[in-house]
C-alpha cells in the first residue's frame, strides 16, 4: 500500500528544500566562524611574544601592548560567539519548524492504515525527535563540525611553521586520540542506551500502575505492585553501574590520551629547546596550542556522534514523506447542497488486499435525500465499514459510491468531508478549551451558538458548573467529564457543522436511556432536511429511521421502508421486535 | 521540613556510603593540583631554576603517574556515586509509590497519571543531583583552598589582582543562570506545547479528518512551533552568552597576567613555570565557581522537588519521603516481596450499613449528599440513575476509593474506620467502570499477585464469559495485553477486570457498570454465571441495563447526587418516574414505533 522509490541523496534533499532559502544566513555564519578561528590561532602568539620580549628585557611597553590586545581579541572573539549562536540557533529553529509542520500535516493527510499501525508516541518520535535530531544537522554542525576541523588543522600547520618535528608528532596525536576515543566511545555508548530502556521501563510501570490506583487498591494488590517494583530493582543497578563505568572509561580515556599528549609536547619541546631550535616562548606556544587542541577533538567528535543519528533520522523521516496515502483525493466534483442521496454501487471492499473473505460483497444500497437509515447487523457484519466508505477512509476494491449521484472518488476530501459528518461511540476529547474541542480550532462559529447546542443536548447545567465557561480546559481523553458527557459534548460537534449527510455509528452506546430520550428532541431538529445513517446493533436506537437495512456478512440480508418491515410478519426485523429485547443482534 | 532537614535525612539513609563517596570524590579533585605544579617544574627546568631536578623524563613520568592515580579514583568515585545515588533515589520512589498506594484509590494522586510520573522520575533525580553533587562542592573547596595558598605562596599580589576580579565576573555570570532557569522553563514549556499538539493531533486523528479540520491543526501547530522558537532563542542565546563568560574568563586572566607580569618577568621575579601554573589554575576557577552555582541550582530545584513530592502525599508529612527501609539489590536474590496486604480475618456480611454518606468533588462541588443505604448480606443491589447521577461516586466513596466528607459505614454494626483499607478482600472486591489492564500477562493482570489455588482462575475467567475470548488469543492467558501488549476491546478489558474481582474470595462484589461494553448475550450470560457461582456472597452493581436490573432484590435510584426513590421492580415502576424513563427507554422501539411525538 506504501510506496516508496530511490530518489536522490536524502542529504542533498533536505539541504536543498529547507536550507537553500536561508543561505544568506549560512554565508554569515560561515564568515563569522573564519574571523573566530582567526582569533582562536592568534591570541597564544601574542603570548609568545610577551615571554620573548620579557625574557630578553625588552621595553615594558610592547608588553602591556601586547596584553591590551590579548584581551581586546579574547572579548571581540566571545561577542562573536555569541553572534554565531545566535544565527546558527534561528536558522536550525526555523528549518525544522517548517519541516516539523511539513511532516506534521503529510501524517495528518495519510489514511486509517497507516495511523492504525503507528502509535501517537512513535509520531512524537517521528515528528518531534527525528526533526530535532536535525536541528543540530542543519544548524551547529556547519559551525562546530567545519569550525573545529579547521581550528585543528590551523593548529596544526601553525605548529608546523614552528618545527616539522612537533607539527608531524602532533598530527600523529590528533589521528590516534580521535582514533582511540572513538573507540572507547563505541564500546561504552550502548550501556547508556540500556540504563534509558531500563529507565523507561521502570517509569512505564509506575505510569500504568498510577493509572489503575483504584483497581490496585480495591482489589487489594499493593503488596504485589511493591512486589514488582523491588524486582526490577537489582537489575537496573546492575545496568547504572555499567554505564557510569562506561562514562568513568570514556573521562579516564580523555585524561590519559590529553595527559600523553602533553607528555609528547613536553619530551619534543623539551628536545628543541636544548637543542636551541626554539625560544621560550615558542615552548609556551607549543604548550598552549597542545591544550587548545582538545577542544576540536572533543567537538569534532559529538557532532560526529549527532551526525550518524541525523542520519538515521532523515532516512526515517524521508520514509515517511515517501509514505503514500493510498486514498488519492479527487478532481473536486462539487456535492449538491442540502440533503444527499446515497447510493452503494455493488460494493466490494477487504480491509486486506488480497485476503479470504471480503468484509462487504457486491453490497447495494440505496437512500433518498433527507431520510432516515437504520443499519442493523451482528459485530463484524460490516456496519461500521460502510460509515467508513463514505467517508474515504477507505476505498472499495469494485464498485462505487454516489452521494447525490456524484461518485465520492471524485470529490475533494476536505470538500467531502464537510458534507458528511459522523459521530462514533469513541471519546475522542483533546487538551484544550471546550470551544477549541466543540469547534475544532475554528473561529467562525459564534459562542452563542456553541452555548444553544450544549442547552439543546441537555448539558447546559454541566456547562454552568465549568469555571471559565468555553475557556474551560479539558483534559486529554476526557477527564473530569463523565463518559456519557463526553460522547455528548462529541455530538455537539456535528450540530455546529452543516453536513447533508450525517452518520451516527453506535452514537449512543455510552447514553443511558434517559438522556438518550432527552436529546431526542435536539436529534429530531439535527435531522431535519438532512440525510442520516444510524448504525445500532440495539433496536431502540433506530426506532427513527425511515428505512431499515439488516447486514450479514457483508451483504444486505433485508431491506424496506421500516413500518413495512414491521408490519411484514415474515421479516427478520419483525422477529426482531418479536422476540422483544434485542438479543437476535447481540 | 526544610530543604537542609531534607538533605540531611536524605544522606543518613545511607551515611557510610555517603563519606566514602566524598571520600572519594575529594582526591579526585585534588589530584588536579599536581599536574600544575609539574608543568611548573617542567618550564623552570628549561631555564634551571627548577626546584625538582628530576629531569625532563622525571617530570613527564610525575605528570603520567597523576594522570592514573586519577583514572583509579575516578573508577572509585563512579561506583560509590552510583551505590548511593541509586539507593537514595529508589528508596525515594519506593516511599512515594507506597503512599500513593495506601491512598483512596480515585484520588491517589492529585495530578494526572501523565503528570505524577514527572514526579516520580524529575523531581527524584533533581533530588539525588542536588544530594550527590554535595558531594563535589566539599572536593572542590578543598581544591581551592589548596591552589589559593600555592599561587598566593608564589606572588601575593598578583594572585589576588588576577583572581579576585575573575571570581566575581563568573561568580555575577553564574548567579545570572537563576535567570536562565526561567528561560529554560519557559522553552520547556513550549517544548511541550508542541508534543503535547502532536500527541493530539495523532491520537484523535480520525476526529480531525472527520471534521476536515487539518488546516486548521497545522496552522495552530505552526503557532506553536514558532513560540518554541523564540523561547528556544532567548534561552540558548543567554546560555551561550554565560558560555562565553565562563570560556573566557580564561583569557580574561591570561591578559590580566600578562599586564601585571611584564615587570616581574623581567625581573626574573615571576618565571614562565610560575605563569604556567598561573594560567593551568585559571582553568579551574571557572569550573569551581560554575560546580558550586550548579550544586546550588539543584539545591534550589531540590526545594521545589521537595514541595512538589509533599504535594503528591496530600497532607502526609514529608518525613513519608525518608522513610528508611531495605533495597535487596544483591545479584540473584529473591526481592523481599513486601507481604501482601493483611487479609484480614473475614467476618461474613450480615449487614452493611451506610448512613449520611457525602462527598463533593473540590472542583466543581458536584458529588454525592447524604446518602444512606443498607446491604443484607448474600443481596444483589442495583444502583441506577442517568448520567452524572453519581452512580460511581457514590460507590468509589463507600469502598475508601474517595474520601467521604461526611457518613459512616458501618459492618455487622461495627464502624469501619477507614474503609480504603477495610474493603479489600477478603471482604470485598471492585471492577472500575473504566478499568485498567498493565502491561503483563493477562493472567498477571487477572491474579494481580494473587496465588491460583486450585483452579480458582479458570473459575473466574468462565465467570466472567471470557473463555471464548481466551482460547481466541494467541498465547491464551500468557498473552501479554495493556498498553503494550494486545489491545483489548472495551467490552474484553471489563470482562477481564471482572475476572480480576471473581478470583478474590469475597463477601461483597462491587461491579461499576461491567456491562456497558458488552452486547446483551453476553451480559445475560455474565449474570447468569455470577448468581449461580457467588455463593453467599452480596452483589453491588452500578447499571441501567434491564439484564441487571431483573435481578435485582433492591434498587437504588440516584438523581442528582442523592438517592430519588429505592425497592423493587415493581414498587419503582409504580412510584419512581426516573425509574420509569430508565426501564422503558431501554425498550423503546420494541414495538417498531416512534413513540415520541
Amino acid at each position: 500500500m506504501n510506496r516508496q522509490s530511490k530518489g536522490r541523496s536524502p542529504y542533498a534533499d533536505m539541504l536543498r528544500r529547507y536550507l537553500l532559502p536561508q543561505k544568506n544566513t549560512l554565508w554569515l555564519l560561515a564568515a563569522l566562524l573564519v574571523l573566530t578561528i582567526g582569533l582562536q590561532l592568534v591570541n597564544p602568539q601574542i603570548i609568545r611574544y610577551f615571554i620573548d620580549s620579557a625574557q630578553s628585557g625588552s621595553d615594558l611597553k610592547p608588553l602591556l601592548l601586547a596584553a591590551a590586545l590579548f584581551i581586546g581579541f579574547s572579548v571581540v572573539q566571545g561577542g562573536i560567539s555569541v553572534l554565531a549562536t545566535y544565527f546558527s540557533e534561528n536558522l536550525g529553529w526555523k528549518t525544522t519548524n517548517a519541516l516539523r509542520s511539513d511532516l506534521a500535516a503529510h501524517c495528518l493527510s495519510l489514511d486509517m492504515p497507516f495511523h492504525k499501525s503507528q502509535t501517537s508516541g512513535a509520531l512524537i518520535e517521528r515528528v518531534d525527535g527525528d526533526v530535532n535530531a536535525l536541528a543540530n544537522f542543519f544548524s551547529s554542525m556547519i559551525i562546530h563540525l567545519i569550525g573545529n576541523f579547521l581550528l585543528m588543522v590551523g593548529i596544526i600547520v601553525l605548529l608546523f611553521r614552528e618545527s616539522w618535528l612537533i607539527g608531524a608528532g602532533m598530527t600523529l596525536f590528533v589521528i590516534a586520540a580521535v582514533f582511540v576515543i572513538q573507540q572507547i566511545r563505541k564500546f561504552n555508548g550502548p550501556f547508556w542506551k540500556d540504563w534509558r530502556q531500563a529507565s523507561a521501563e521502570l517509569y512505564g510501570f509506575i505510569g500504568e500502575q498510577l493509572e489503575g490506583t483504584e483497581d490496585i487498591r480495591a482489589n487489594g494488590a499493593s503488596g504485589f505492585v511493591m512486589g514488582r517494583f523491588y524486582n526490577m530493582l537489582p537489575n537496573m543497578l546492575r545496568v547504572r553501574l555499567r554505564a557510569f563505568l562506561g562514562f568513568a572509561s570514556m573521562w579516564n580515556t580523555t585524561i590519559v590520551v590529553f595527559t600523553l599528549g602533553n607528555a609528547m609536547a613536553f619530551a619534543i619541546s623539551a628536545y628543541l629547546w636544548k637543542t636551541d631550535a626554539i625560544t621560550l616562548g615558542t615552548v609556551f606556544l607549543i604548550f598552549f596550542y597542545t591544550e587548545l587542541l582538545a577542544k576540536p577533538i572533543e567537538k569534532i567528535r559529538t557532532q560526529m556522534e549527532d551526525l550518524q543519528k541525523a542520519d538515521a533520522s532523515i532516512s526515517r523521516i524521508r520514509t515517511l514523506f515517501e509514505t503514500r496515502s493510498s486514498i488519492e483525493d479527487g478532481p473536486g466534483a462539487p456535492l449538491p447542497e442540502g440533503p444527499l442521496a446515497v447510493a452503494f454501487d455493488d460494493v466490494t471492499f477487504s480491509y486486506e488486499d488480497h485476503s479470504g473473505d471480503p468484509t462487504l460483497s457486491g453490497l447495494r444500497l440505496q437512500l433518498a435525500p433527507g431520510e432516515v437509515l437504520g443499519l442493523l447487523g451482528r459485530t463484524g457484519s460490516g456496519k461500521s465499514t460502510i460509515a467508513r466508505l463514505l467517508l474515504r477512509f477507505y476505498d472499495p476494491q469494485e464498485g462505487a459510491i454516489r452521494l447525490g449521484g456524484t461518485d465520492i472518488r471524485q470529490c475533494k476530501l476536505s470538500g467531502l468531508r464537510k458534507r458528511v459528518a459522523m459521530v462514533t461511540q469513541n471519546i475522542e476529547i483533546m487538551e484544550g478549551t471546550i470551544r477549541d474541542n466543540l469547534t475544532l480550532y475554528d473561529d467562525s462559529v459564534p459562542d452563542a451558538k456553541i452555548v444553544e447546542v450544549l442547552e439543546q443536548l441537555g448539558l447546559g447545567s454541566w456547562y454552568a458548573s465549568m469555571p471559565q465557561g468555553l475557556d474551560t480546559m479539558l483534559a486529554s481523553g476526557g477527564g473530569s467529564l463523565s463518559a456519557g458527557e463526553a460522547q455528548l459534548l462529541a455530538f455537539a460537534r456535528v450540530f455546529l457543522t452543516d453536513p447533508g449527510l450525517i452518520i451516527m455509528d453506535e452514537a449512543s452506546s455510552r447514553l443511558d436511556p434517559l438522556t438518550e430520550q432527552r436529546i431526542e428532541e435536539a436529534i429530531g431538529r439535527l435531522l431535519a432536511n438532512r440525510s442520516c445513517i444510524i448504525i445500532a446493533h440495539r433496536l431502540a436506537t433506530v426506532q427513527r429511521a425511515d428505512r431499515i437495512a439488516i447486514l450479514e456478512d457483508g451483504v444486505v440480508i433485508e431491506s424496506g421502508r421500516r413500518e413495512a418491515l414491521a408490519a411484514d410478519p415474515e421479516s427478520r426485523f419483525s422477529a426482531m421486535l418479536a422476540t422483544g429485547l434485542e438479543e437476535v443482534l447481540a | 521540613m526544610t530543604t537542609f532537614q531534607f538533605l540531611r535525612r536524605l544522606i543518613m539513609l545511607r551515611p557510610l556510603l555517603y563519606v566514602g563517596n566524598a571520600l572519594a570524590w575529594t582526591v579526585i579533585y585534588l589530584i588536579p593540583i599536581a599536574p600544575g605544579l609539574i608543568t611548573q617544574q617542567f618550564f623552570d627546568s628549561l631555564t634551571g631554576s627548577d626546584s625538582l631536578k628530576i629531569g625532563t623524563w622525571g617530570i613527564i613520568a610525575l605528570l603520567l603517574a597523576a594522570a592514573l592515580a586519577r583514572v583509579a579514583m575516578i573508577y572509585v568515585g563512579c561506583i560509590t556515586d552510583v551505590q548511593y545515588r541509586f539507593r537514595m533515589s529508589m528508596i525515594l520512589r519506593r516511599n512515594l509509590l507506597g503512599h500513593v498506594l495506601k491512598q483512596p484509590g480515585a484520588r491517589a494522586i492529585p495530578v494526572s497519571p501523565g503528570e505524577a510520573i514527572s514526579y516520580f522520575r524529575d523531581d527524584v533525580d533533581q533530588t539525588e543531583e542536588a544530594v550527590s553533587w554535595s558531594v563535589d562542592v566539599f572536593g572542590l573547596t578543598c581544591f581551592a583552598i589548596v591552589s589559593s595558598y600555592i599561587l598566593l605562596k608564589i606572588d601575593v599580589q598578583m594572585t589576588l589582582l588576577v583572581f579576585l576580579p575573575l571570581v566575581l565576573v563568573v561568580t555575577v555570570a553564574q548567579l545570572a543562570t537563576t535567570r536562565l532557569q526561567k528561560y529554560r522553563a519557559a522553552s520547556r514549556e513550549s517544548t511541550a506545547r508542541v508534543t503535547g499538539a502532536i500527541s493530539e493531533m495523532f491520537g484523535n486523528v480520525q476526529a480531525i479528518q472527520v471534521a476536515g479540520a487539518e488546516d486548521r491543526v497545522i496552522e495552530r501547530f505552526r503557532r506553536f512551533n514558532e513560540d518554541r522558537r523564540k523561547t528556544m532563542l532567548k534561552d540558548k542565546l543567554l546560555g551561550e552568552t554565560l558560555d562565553t563568560v565562563f570560556t573566557n574568563s580564561v583569557n580574561l586572566g591570561i591578559g590580566l597576567i600578562l599586564l601585571l607580569a611584564g615587570a616581574k618577568m623581567r625581573g626574573g621575579s615571576f618565571t614562565v613555570g610560575d605563569f604556567s601554573l598561573f594560567v593551568y589554575y585559571l582553568t579551574f576557577v571557572t569550573q569551581v565557581i560554575s560546580n558550586v552555582g550548579k550544586f546550588m541550582t539543584y539545591f534550589k530545584q531540590m526545594t521545589v522537588a521537595l514541595a512538589r513530592m509533599t504535594e503528591l502525599l496530600q497532607g502526609a508529612a514529608a518525613g513519608v519521603l525518608t522513610r528508611r527501609g531495605k533495597l535487596v539489590l544483591a545479584k540473584g536474590s529473591r526481592p523481599a516481596a513486601e507481604a501482601s496486604d493483611p487479609a484480614v480475618a473475614r467476618e461474613p456480611l450480615r449487614a452493611l450499613e451506610v448512613t449520611g454518606l457525602s462527598y463533593r468533588f473540590p472542583d466543581t462541588g458536584r458529588g454525592i449528599e447524604n446518602v444512606g443505604l443498607r446491604l443484607e448480606g448474600g443481596s444483589f443491589t442495583v444502583v441506577t440513575g442517568a448520567i452524572g447521577s453519581g452512580k460511581t461516586t457514590l460507590v468509589r466513596t463507600l469502598l475508601g476509593l474517595l474520601p467521604k466528607d461526611e457518613g459512616t459505614i458501618t459492618w455487622n454494626g461495627k464502624p469501619v474506620e477507614e474503609p480504603g483499607t477495610f474493603f479489600t478482600p477478603a471482604q470485598s472486591a471492585y471492577s472500575a467502570q473504566i478499568p485498567r489492564l498493565y502491561s503483563d500477562t493477562l493472567r498477571n493482570n487477572i491474579l494481580l499477585g494473587h496465588r491460583d489455588n486450585d483452579g480458582e482462575l479458570a473459575r473466574a475467567v468462565h465467570d466472567s464469559v471470557m473463555e471464548y475470548d481466551v482460547a481466541h488469543l494467541q498465547q491464551g492467558l500468557e498473552t501479554v495485553v495493556g498498553p503494550r501488549g494486545v489491545k483489548l476491546s472495551g467490552g474484553q478489558m471489563q470482562r477481564a477486570a471482572a475476572a480480576r474481582m471473581l478470583v478474590r474470595e469475597a463477601e461483597l462484589y462491587v461491579f461499576d457498570d461491567v456491562s456497558s461494553a458488552l452486547d446483551v448475550e453476553t451480559e445475560q450470560k455474565l449474570w447468569e454465571r455470577i448468581f449461580a457461582s457467588r455463593g453467599n456472597a452480596a452483589c453491588l452493581v452500578v447499571s441501567h441495563r434491564r439484564a441487571a436490573l431483573a435481578h435485582a432484590d433492591h434498587i437504588i435510584v440516584m438523581k442528582d447526587g442523592r438517592i430519588e426513590s429505592e425497592g423493587t421492580v415493581d414498587e419503582l415502576l409504580a412510584a419512581s418516574e426516573t425509574f420509569r424513563e430508565l426501564w422503558y427507554g431501554d425498550e423503546r422501539g420494541k414495538d417498531g414505533r416512534v413513540q415520541q411525538d
